[in-house]
């Protein structure tokens, strides 16, 4: 079944003023429930704008978006952000109970088992200033997990990391969606990145249309020394290529 | 043409400066030794300002009719009424202008109504305050009350308002993201962010609104600081005015060092605890 529909989607900013910009035009896609979709495109090609409008946190200007859930109630979303958003005056354990629905046991106890998960058991006391720029990120991966989202959004979580602590915070990635499989829509600039996590892969074209739809059928889990997976990013890399290239001579093609 | 190279002097790194400089030349030049030498210099300009002019008592002059009102019993009665009416008073400032402020922060509505009463409450000095509630209330507790109230709760308002417009909207996004509800919203996000402006809302609140209760009791009647300070004042002895002045502009300022100053940092530890 569907989590979430997407249908004939269009976003412009500062509707009827001269600064006017289509950043979004006739998105239409759905995501089954949980399969792990990426949504890659260069950047400013309107990824975020998609997420936040997925979340809520901005207004679509056309077009219908909907959302279900299991429970049959409003769907529960969890959100990493680029940046880890935490409240610096608040403890590891506290962030995590911040966003949390409910102080039972139950819930403090899930939120226990996902700083495990990524690790952080021991740091659930301090203050996210205490913290590494990694461990706050995985803080906030933990969090988003712990509200046991009908649908869960990353939006380039990875890419204010370093390279080493990149690589992983993705398996660590791999490892707790294989065990919770729960939907999540990631979005991301890097088309690596997006081969090893993703079920499907959608890519957005600058002028924020879907370019191409691609579905990754590879095992799991997926490690960038496998010759197969490399060989499908440098499959996937190509085809951007060719939409990058387009792109540029839009009068040629037309 | 050749130029000799003189060999361009080592840096001194931090820690030979520190060892170079001799503890006298650090006490000298430390903080602390600014303010004491901001109090002695004020001191000092009393004393020599008293000296030349006969209606400034000079300090001994103060220190002395300060200890004739203690033996006369008259301090600990004055003193402990104006405290409880300016505790009063600062503290209902502080509740009402992070209500309001709060209200006006996080929305457009709240602001477009309380934006104009607030600047009118602004600019309407604590003298004109004092003699309002005079005439409202009366000579009792009441009025320094709301005068200290009045005077003060616009600036709480202002600043707690200003702070919680800053708060950052990438938090707020996330709030909303997981759609957590407003009260928890105002607890854990809201305030922690403010309370350096709720911080210098109360200052504000605290040596704007002394002014209120020192007028209202100086108008009205019902015993106080300020009202001790008027009956000297009218009996022409200086010097008994002044000693109760000093001593309760001397606790406001012990006040703001030692409690205020105390409580701010503690509610900033998640700050220092930083990296
Ligand atoms: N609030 C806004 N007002 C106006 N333009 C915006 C706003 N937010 C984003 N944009 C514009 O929309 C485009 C897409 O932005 P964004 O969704 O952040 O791109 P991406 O995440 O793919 O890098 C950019 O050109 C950006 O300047
Ligand atoms: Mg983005």
């Amino acid at each position: 079944m569907a989590v979430l529909t997407i249908k004939n989607l269009a976003k412009t900013f500062n509707v009827g003023t001269p600064r006017a910009s289509r950043v979004l035009d006739d998105i239409s896609f759905d995501v089954r429930g949980g399969t792990f979709v990426s949504i890659v495109g260069p950047s400013g090609c309107g990824k975020s704008t998609l997420l936040n409008i997925i979340s809520g946190v901005e207004e679509h200007t056309s077009g219908d978006i909907s959302l279900t859930s299991d429970s049959g109630g409003p769907a529960r979303m969890g959100y990493v952000f680029q940046d880890p958003r935490l409240l610096p005056w608040r403890s590891v354990m506290k962030n995590m109970m911040y966003v949390q629905n409910d102080r039972s046991e139950a819930t403090v106890g899930r939120c226990r088992k996902y700083l495990e998960m990524v690790g952080l058991t021991k740091n659930a006391d301090f203050f996210p200033g205490q913290l590494s720029g990694g461990m706050q990120q995985r803080v906030g991966i933990a969090r988003a997990f712990a509200v046991e989202p009908d649908l869960l959004l990353m939006d380039e979580p990875f890419s204010h990391l370093d390279a080493i602590t990149a690589r992983g915070l993705r398996a660590q990635l791999q490892d707790i969606w294989a065990q919770s499989k729960k939907t999540v829509v990631f979005v991301t600039h890097d088309v690596v990145e997006a081969v090893e996590l993703s079920d499907r892969i959608i890519v957005l074209q600058p002028g924020g249309r879907i370019f191409e739809d691609i579905t990754i059928d590879l095992p799991r889990p997926r490690r960038q020394t496998d010759p197969t997976v490399a060989t499908l990013q440098a499959e996937v890399l190509g085809r951007l290529e060719t939409m990058k290239a387009m792109a540029r001579t839009p009068e040629a093609v037309a | 043409m050749s130029t000799t190279m003189t060999p361009v002097k080592a840096r001194r790194s931090t820690s030979e400066k520190e060892k170079a400089t001799p503890a006298w030349q650090k006490t000298l030049t430390s903080d602390r030794a600014a303010r004491v030498a901001a109090l002695l210099s004020f001191f000092l300009f009393w004393v020599v300002i008293s000296a030349l002019f006969a209606r400034v008592p000079g300090p001994v002059e103060v220190v002395q009719r300060l200890v004739d009102e203690f033996s006369r019993g008259e301090v600990f009665g004055n003193f402990g009424s104006t405290l409880y009416r300016f505790g009063v008073g600062v503290a209902l400032a502080t509740v009402v202008g992070i209500a309001v402020g709060v209200i006006m922060g996080l929305s457009q509505l709240g602001r477009a109504f309380f934006e104009s009463p607030v600047l009118v409450a602004l600019s309407i000095p604590a003298i004109i305050w004092s003699f309002l509630t005079v005439m409202w209330f009366g000579f009792g507790d009441l009025s320094p009350i709301i005068t200290t109230f009045l005077t003060s709760v616009p600036f709480v308002i202002v600043n707690v308002a200003q702070g919680v417009r800053g708060v950052s909207r990438d938090l707020r996004d996330m709030s909303t993201t997981y759609k957590v509800p407003l009260s928890r919203r105002i607890k854990d996000l809201v305030l922690p962010a403010v309370t350096g402006y709720v911080a210098a809302g109360i200052r504000f609140a605290i040596i704007i609104g002394w002014n209120g209760v020192l007028l209202a009791e100086w108008f009205g009647g019902g015993g106080g600081v300020g009202y001790r300070a008027r009956w000297w004042y009218d009996a022409n002895r200086f010097g008994g005015f002044a000693a109760w002045v000093v001593l309760f502009v001397g606790f406001i300022v012990l006040l703001d060092r030692f409690v205020l100053d105390r409580v701010i940092q503690r509610a900033f530890r998640w700050r220092d605890a930083s990296a």
